[in-house]
């Protein structure tokens, strides 16, 4: 089982990378071949991942997001799966290489970091952390999948602005979409990454009465949600328009992707599951 | 022009005449284009020349051309010099005036002419439609026989392969299909789009055309002249003409702005936009300046969410476009060498299918004499059996050398598409089966 597992850590990335590869086929030069097989290749790349993930839950008896490795590629499944139901739903694959670009980086970045023995702590036994990482790795999901909107719409944004029309121009969905795309994933991310946060207030004040609040993991976390917080109220409230919340929608992931790497392996012990 | 005397290589005989856009002004082409009755004629007239077999015409507002079929090729050729072209003007016998092509190469500019290669906005897309309404006409006149008929389909698929397998018919080219395409980039269905135009001019006119072809929900126009803003009107009557003054607030509801006023001054301000901006806070504003001078201050363009365009950013918009769809010519010729090699392969089975029946018929022949002359030895419940056994024998027998003579029907792009070594092959075919004595006897 653990070469299996050794070997599709190895596979994932670069299927993911050559389904990436595949969909700048598709957005770059319209190739015919490319746009007949870059879904079925997608899809069964995400069927070995999700196969990869329900191993690494068999063989360690846990819910597999112990590691930052495993939380990366728990994300990057999450922002595939996403995708693939955004395409099949709307017959739109002209975002799928930026998006299944972002899946890659993802999960090469988990299996880069993956350790053979994920640690095996007393709580990640009980029911609550399934839900509260659950609840995180889903709102992380939307969040990356808000940003790769946000950063097309940007583009396009750019490109109508000013006149120059860039590559970006006439291969993508029209603004509006892109705009109404990345508030939805915002809002999504919002209400999970919420869900998260209260589940895991409760769940770490009942286990260890407050020393908690004061870890940089949770503070910088608490300031991404405070982030997507402002952005989504501001949007709400009419004074941000579809620039101002794409941008704070990227700087949500510099803040996402710091406090999964940066914070996780440099600043805290006492949540470094993920 | 004299026509050329052989055609070696086994190519389709065929010959084109014509006359477009690059050959003859608009004076000339005017006078040598064929409507309605006119185009019946000329081919019922064609066919009745000895010389011709099968006839088409393609008739639009940038050529003329005529496809023939020749019996006899020189005749063919006269008869259509004369009959489509210098019976209407006769200095077409100008040089330059008009070219003509010959078998595969007559075949590969029509199937250039229907993906748009050939036309004067590369890759329109109108000339395949009006290719089927010309190959619709020559079937009703009974000109196109089965060479004609499969050139014009292949020329259909290799139009509307080159359409859905490429760009070369995408992005706007013109300034009214630009501001669809801007906003198609910006709002999610022109369905939605509420459209105000200032000014009542041809551009207002032209712009307003596609976006009424594309399904804007509304239109409204206000002119400083009434008289010209009914004129307007009269020409799309679904457009709702407003007093210039109102202009302001209809900006405030419209999606799509577009100003073409011969006005000196700007007739919106940015604090005029601003203040329109501000009535609609999420929502975009796509403001489409076409005067010159400007109609719309310049500065409107640093507003959040209004995206302002002039006639020099619609200019760059349909070079970019042109230029694009110029990048994808090699891949559409691709398509075309593909078409015409099945066209080609068509055409050799069409040679070599009498030469297999006449071996077929030559072998049938030999088995029943072979057949009847031992058949009574035999008794007479073997006979089915015996006539079954020699007929599959000779089936087998033939199988091979008349696939071989056929060449691979149907397997794209495999067999050698000039072929040059057809009409030596059919020639030992021959030979070697002394269908010429068979023919003589």
């Amino acid at each position: 089982m653990t070469i299996l597992l050794d070997v599709a850590n190895i596979l994932l990335p670069l299927f993911y990378l050559g389904a990436a590869i595949s969909y700048g086929f598709v957005f770059f030069a319209s190739h015919p071949v490319a746009n007949r097989v870059t879904m079925p290749a997608l899809r069964a790349t995400v069927v070995l991942h999700l196969a990869m993930l329900v191993a690494l839950a068999v063989h360690h008896g846990q819910f597999p997001a112990a590691t930052v490795s495993q939380a990366l590629s728990i994300v990057a499944f999450a922002v595939a799966v996403v995708y693939v139901f955004v395409e099949w739903h709307g017959r739109e694959r002209s975002t799928g290489f930026w998006m299944v670009s972002l899946v890659f980086f993802f999960q090469l970045l988990a299996s880069l970091f993956s350790r053979p023995n994920p640690p095996d702590r007393e709580i990640f036994h009980d029911p609550f952390f399934g839900l509260h990482v659950s609840l995180a790795l889903l709102g992380y999901a939307a969040f990356v999948v808000a940003a790769g909107y946000a950063f097309l719409f940007l583009q396009l944004y750019r490109d109508l602005k000013t006149g120059r029309f860039s590559m970006f121009y006439g291969k993508l969905p029209p603004l509006e979409v892109l705009e109404r795309m990345m508030i939805g994933a915002l809002s999504v991310g919002f209400i999970t990454l919420t869900g998260a946060v209260i589940s895991g207030a409760v769940w770490a004040e009942r286990l260890y009465e407050g020393a908690w609040m004061h870890d940089p993991k949770i503070l910088v976390t608490f300031a991404t949600w405070a982030l997507y917080a402002v952005a989504l109220t501001l949007r709400r409230l009419r004074r941000w328009k579809g620039r101002q919340t794409a941008l704070a929608s990227l700087a949500g992931l510099g803040a996402i992707l710091f406090s999964l790497m940066a914070v996780n392996f440099f600043f805290t012990d006492f949540h470094g599951f993920l | 022009m004299p026509p050329r005397p052989s055609n070696p290589a086994q190519e389709p005989s065929l010959i084109l005449v014509g006359t477009d856009y690059r050959c003859s002004p608009i004076e000339v082409r005017e006078k040598v284009a064929y409507h309605g009755t006119e185009s019946e004629d000329l081919l019922i007239h064609l066919l009745a020349r000895p010389g011709i077999e099968e006839a088409f015409l393609l008739s639009t507002c940038n050529r003329t051309e005529v496809y023939i079929r020749p019996r006899d090729e020189d005749e063919a050729y006269k008869a259509a010099v004369e009959l489509t072209f210098l019976r209407r003007v006769p200095e077409m016998e100008k040089p330059g005036r008009l070219y003509v092509k010959r078998n595969g190469e007559a075949a590969r500019h029509l199937l250039g002419v229907a993906s748009g290669l050939e036309s004067m906005v590369l890759g329109e897309p109108e000339i395949l439609g009006q290719i089927k309404q010309s190959a619709a006409l020559a079937e009703t006149v009974g000109a196109s026989g089965p060479t004609v008929r499969r050139l014009l389909r292949s020329a259909g698929i290799a139009g509307a392969r080159s359409r859905q397998e490429t760009a070369i018919s995408a992005g706007a080219v013109s300034l009214g299909y630009a501001v669809v395409e801007l906003s198609r980039n910006i709002f999610s269905g022109l369905e939605n789009c509420r459209v105000l135009i200032l000014g009542a001019g041809e551009i207002a006119r032209s712009v307003a055309r596609p976006l009424v072809e594309r399904g804007a929900c509304e239109i409204k126009v206000a002119n400083r002249s009434a008289e010209r803003a009914k004129k307007f009107q009269e020409e799309f009557p679904q457009a709702v003409l407003i007093p210039f003054e109102e202009r302001l607030s209809a900006v405030r509801e419209a999606e799509v702005v577009v100003a073409s006023t011969g006005a000196e001054e700007p007739i919106l301000t940015r604090k005029q936009l601003k203040e329109a901006m501000k009535a609609r806070p999420t929502s975009p504003l796509l403001v489409v300046d076409l005067g010159v001078p400007r109609n719309v201050e310049p500065a409107a363009g640093k507003i959040e969410n209004l995206f302002l365009h002039t006639v020099d950013s619609m200019e760059l918009l349909i070079q970019r476009n042109l230029r694009k769809r110029k990048e994808e010519v090699p891949r559409v010729q691709e398509i075309i060498e593909e078409e015409l090699t099945q066209f080609r392969i068509w055409y050799r089975n069409l040679e070599a299918e009498p030469v297999v029946a006449q071996i077929q018929k030559q072998a049938e022949k030999i088995r029943q004499q072979e057949i009847a002359a031992v058949l009574d030895r035999f008794p007479a419940d073997t006979h089915p059996d015996l006539v079954r056994l020699t007929r599959s024998l000779v089936r087998k027998i033939l199988h091979h050398p008349s696939t071989q003579i056929r060449g691979s029907r149907g397997s794209r792009g495999q067999t050698d598409p000039s072929g040059s070594h057809d009409s030596s092959r059919l020639h030992l075919v021959r030979e070697l089966f002394r269908l010429d004595d068979e023919d003589n006897g």
